[in-house]
């Protein structure tokens, strides 16, 4: 009889272990009481050029937050608020105003920025933030930086001196920790059009297990996941927008005898000019300069309407320009960064989210485009929908979509079932009879706000995504 | 005497409403929800529903980046289908009647805000028959046989917003209204129908003929303002114009074949099959005399069956109880599962009441109708997600035999 009861008992947990265990052993469960994320500008919501609280608030991780049912902390949230807390900066943000879609002094639209700046609105918060994120920063700088430091850029506002984002991480006592690191090792030498400043395969690989390892120390029971990093040069408008040839307003080759025509650059160590290699990326951040010349070979300084630009016979620089060999440099490396992130996620039975798989559909958008509900979205600048105005963070509705890729991976590895976020978060609601729709309502307020803004435009010229790899 | 004016009225009520379309589609439920109360046409009386109410919930599918965590809701309506008929004995074995129906209508009125109002906000389809009949039956009262034609008059009327993604402020903004509705059109059809009653039983059989009714009428398109002046100037500069529109919408035809009893004293049992040919309906497409293709939706629906079985007691000379189930299949393929009409597989209980003394007759039928709980399974190209809809009709009938 005992042995009959026992085995009754032992049948039925062994039922209970094969329903609730799924196949991959995760580890720690997807408990969100103390929900933490980690990670750069893409898990803080940066937006283009600037962080704050618009679109803080669809950060990836605001974005989960809300999904599995905890609310976003509101400025005047006290610490013992059961609320997911993120380092909101009021409009038009920091380091410096937003970069939007508007009207520029000749009537012509252009990306502009937003005058002004916006300040930190939780300080004071008794606690760390959960959304931990500093845009700019690299593993090692979630490591090692603690906001303390001149440096650190935006991480003196989300780390205030108190820890790393590790450390402070873990002073959360997290039950679920969020991860997505390592783009910025390899965006900001995109950005600066150099691979030589990428980090070695081994710097990675140490820096992320020693990320991985520290979390799983500080917080053994949490549940975890982390993401892949993007390696097709497609997928941001920065690096696919403009062709390497002089190019018309509509981006497409201007053809001479039914050629393109290379544009030129000044390659590294070199004082001569030469034409962009065929395969080059040409980086969105050069647009300003090439349209007033630069790039184009000299021999257009007598060809209307190129005649008209001021610069023309000005080579690009070698920032400007990704070449194939760095192409192949950058793509090789970043193969290695993601074995590595994978190698230490599945050492630690931590699940990972396939971003790299995401940012693959981004760059083949064109083709085969990003359906969802009755709306299409590309990776096209400004029109597609996914980007925002820099060309290399996400907006609002791409970061619905990033974050449910997290959310996808979670209910596969923990056998959850947390409703995907819906882009409709991202509808204007302008509509006097769908004002009332769960989303985003325009104020007249606000309305009037954008209005101002695109009337008073003093800038022009779209700012080059930032250099300094720590201020985004 | 009254034997003989009481199978007067079954027939010509037979040949008006026998072959009438039952609930699927855009079907108007049931020509007489006596008869259906009471398991099929060929013992009852022309009563209609006089009135239906409409229960809709939509529940976005969690796994869809779009409708996750929607919920959407039809406007309450009640809808008041007319119906009325007047049967007219010509003398010797001949009958004439006339009836003013509702064979089909449709209308998905969603309550804003509408996560599908891209889709459909409201969709209208009026249709309104005028049916005359002549039936005649053998002096032995066995056999009955009938036809008429039927005038048929409908209209269309359908309103969506356009929404389009706004690189000024990253949202997705609503630009437009549209409005499109065709003026009243009408066609004929005809129908007809045999009756068969030997001893204690009633076999029949009758047809609907199907019909398109070719729609022309007016989009008009209303800017919504985004409150951005650009994208506004943008928005209007790319919004159709006002311009005249076209539309055919196919309606099916319908036949029915039937069997019932009065073997059981004071007890009619009857059961019925009818067929309808959804099928015909493969697309809505509406074309702009402007702007060519403006809605094109492929629908590929299927032929349906539905069954019904019912039951009248006559409780004494002058009342009588009905009872019924009814099952009725959808025509919908799950691809066509839309805002526009979202139709899933039907079952339906009925309970009715009828008072008859001298030449009066009135009943009452309560016919609630349940939908089965339809999902697009991920199959939508615009809305995903699961459809819960229930219906209950209302039949209220006074009648006079002359």
């Amino acid at each position: 009889m005992r042995n009959n009861s026992f085995a009754r008992i032992a049948a039925v947990v062994l039922l209970a272990f094969a329903v609730a265990v799924p196949s991959f052993a995760a580890r720690g469960a997807a408990d969100f009481t103390r929900f933490v994320a980690i990670g750069d500008s893409i898990s803080a919501g940066f937006g283009a050029g600037s962080l704050n609280e618009r679109h803080q608030v669809f950060s990836p991780p605001a974005i989960i937050a809300q999904q599995v049912g905890i609310a976003l902390c509101t400025p005047a949230a006290s610490a013992t608020d059961n609320c997911f807390a993120l380092p909101l900066i009021s409009f038009p943000g920091l380091p410096r105003g937003e970069i939007v879609l508007g009207v520029s002094s000749t009537g012509a639209l252009a990306p502009v920025v937003v005058p002004g700046a916006g300040a930190p609105e939780m300080a004071g918060f008794g606690r760390p933030y959960n959304n931990l994120a500093v845009p700019g920063f690299t593993v090692g700088a979630a490591l090692t930086l603690t906001g303390a430091e001149a440096f650190s850029g935006l991480g003196q506002v989300v780390l205030r001196g108190l820890g790393s984002e590790i450390d402070q991480a873990i002073k959360l006592n997290p039950t679920f920790v969020m991860v997505w690191l390592g783009a910025n090792d390899v965006l900001g030498s995109v950005s600066l059009g150099d691979p030589s400043t990428l980090p070695s395969t081994a710097a990675f690989t140490q820096q992320y297990g020693a990320v991985l390892a520290k979390l799983v120390a500080g917080a053994p029971n949490a549940g975890m996941v982390v993401g892949t990093l993007p390696t097709d040069f497609r997928s941001l408008p920065l690096t696919s927008t403009l062709p390497p040839v002089v190019f018309d307003s509509n981006f497409q080759p201007v053809l001479a005898g039914g050629n393109p025509i290379p544009l030129i650059f000044l390659p590294a160590g070199s004082t001569t000019p030469a034409p962009v290699p065929t395969g080059s990326v040409v980086l969105l951040s050069a647009l300003p300069k090439i349209q007033t010349g630069v790039g184009m070979p000299p021999q257009l300084k007598a060809v209307p309407p190129f005649s008209a630009l001021p610069n023309v016979g000005t080579p690009l620089t070698d920032a400007d320009v990704i070449t194939p060999t760095e192409l192949t440099t950058f793509q090789t490396r970043v193969a290695e960064f993601n074995a590595a992130i994978t190698a230490a996620a599945s050492a630690n039975n931590i699940p990972i989210v396939d971003i790299k798989g995401f940012y693959d559909r981004i760059a083949s958008s064109f083709t085969t485009p990003i359906i969802v509900g009755p709306f299409s979205f590309n990776r096209a600048f400004a029109t597609g929908g996914l980007f925002a105005m820099d060309g290399t963070h996400f907006s609002d509705i791409g970061y619905i979509l990033f974050a449910n890729e997290y959310i996808k991976a979670i209910n596969a590895a923990y056998g959850t079932h947390i409703p995907l976020a819906s882009i409709t978060k991202a509808f204007q609601n302008n509509d006097p009879d769908t004002a009332k729709a769960v989303g985003i309502t325009m104020t007249p307020e606000v309305a009037a706000q954008m209005i101002s803004i695109f009337n008073s435009v003093t800038t022009t010229a779209p700012p080059p995504p930032a250099r300094r790899r720590s201020v985004h | 005497m009254r034997r003989f004016s009481r199978t007067w009225v079954v027939i010509a009520a037979f040949i008006l409403v026998g072959g009438s379309a039952f609930g699927s589609g855009f079907s108007i439920f049931e020509q007489g929800a006596k008869a259906t109360g009471m398991g099929g046409a060929f013992a009852a009386t022309a009563d209609d529903p006089s009135a239906i109410f409409y229960n809709n919930e939509f529940i976005g599918d969690p796994n869809d980046a779009f409708s996750s965590g929607a919920r959407g809701f039809y406007k309450h309506h009640t809808f008041v289908p007319p119906n009325a008929y007047a049967v007219v004995p010509l003398g010797g074995n001949l009958t004439f009647g006339v009836g003013l129906m509702t064979p089909y209508g449709l209308r998905t009125d969603w309550d804003n805000p509408w996560i599908g109002r891209a889709s459909s906000r409201d969709a209208n389809i009026k249709v309104v028959s005028v049916e005359p009949a002549l039936a005649w039956q053998s002096s032995s009262g066995v056999f009955a046989v009938g036809g008429g034609v039927e005038y048929r008059r409908g209209r269309v009327i359908l309103t969506s917003n356009v929404l389009e993604k706004n690189p000024f402020n990253g949202r997705i903004s609503d630009v437009a209204g549209n409005f499109l509705s065709s003026s009243w059109k009408s066609g004929t059809t005809w129908n007809a129908g045999v009756l068969f009653k030997p001893g204690t039983w009633r076999i029949g059989a009758a047809y609907r003929g199907d019909m398109d009714l070719k729609f022309d009428g007016d989009l008009t398109v209303t800017q919504i303002p985004t409150g951005i002046a650009p994208f506004d100037a943008l928005v209007k500069a790319g919004l159709p114009p006002n311009q005249g529109v076209k539309t055919t919408i196919p309606f099916p035809a319908v036949a029915s074949i039937g069997i019932a009893t009065t073997a059981i004293p004071n007890w009619d049992f009857e059961l019925d099959v009818t067929n309808t040919t959804w099928s015909r309906f493969k697309s809505l497409t509406v074309n702009g005399n402007t702007s060519g293709v403006l809605i094109s939706r492929a629908e590929n629906w299927k032929d349906t069956n539905s069954y019904r079985l019912g039951a009248n007691h006559m409780v004494n000379p002058t009342w009588d109880v009905r009872f019924g189930v009814l099952y009725d299949e959808n025509p919908q393929p799950v691809e066509a599962v839309s805002p526009l009409l979202p139709d899933a597989d039907r079952e339906g209980a009925t309970f009715g009441v009828g008072y008859h003394k001298g030449p009066f007759i009135i009943d009452a039928t309560e016919f609630v109708l349940h939908f089965k709980r339809r999902s697009t399974n991920g199959t939508s190209s615009d809305l995903n997600g699961t459809y819960k809809t229930d219906a209950n009709l209302v039949s209220l009938n006074l009648g006079y035999r002359f």
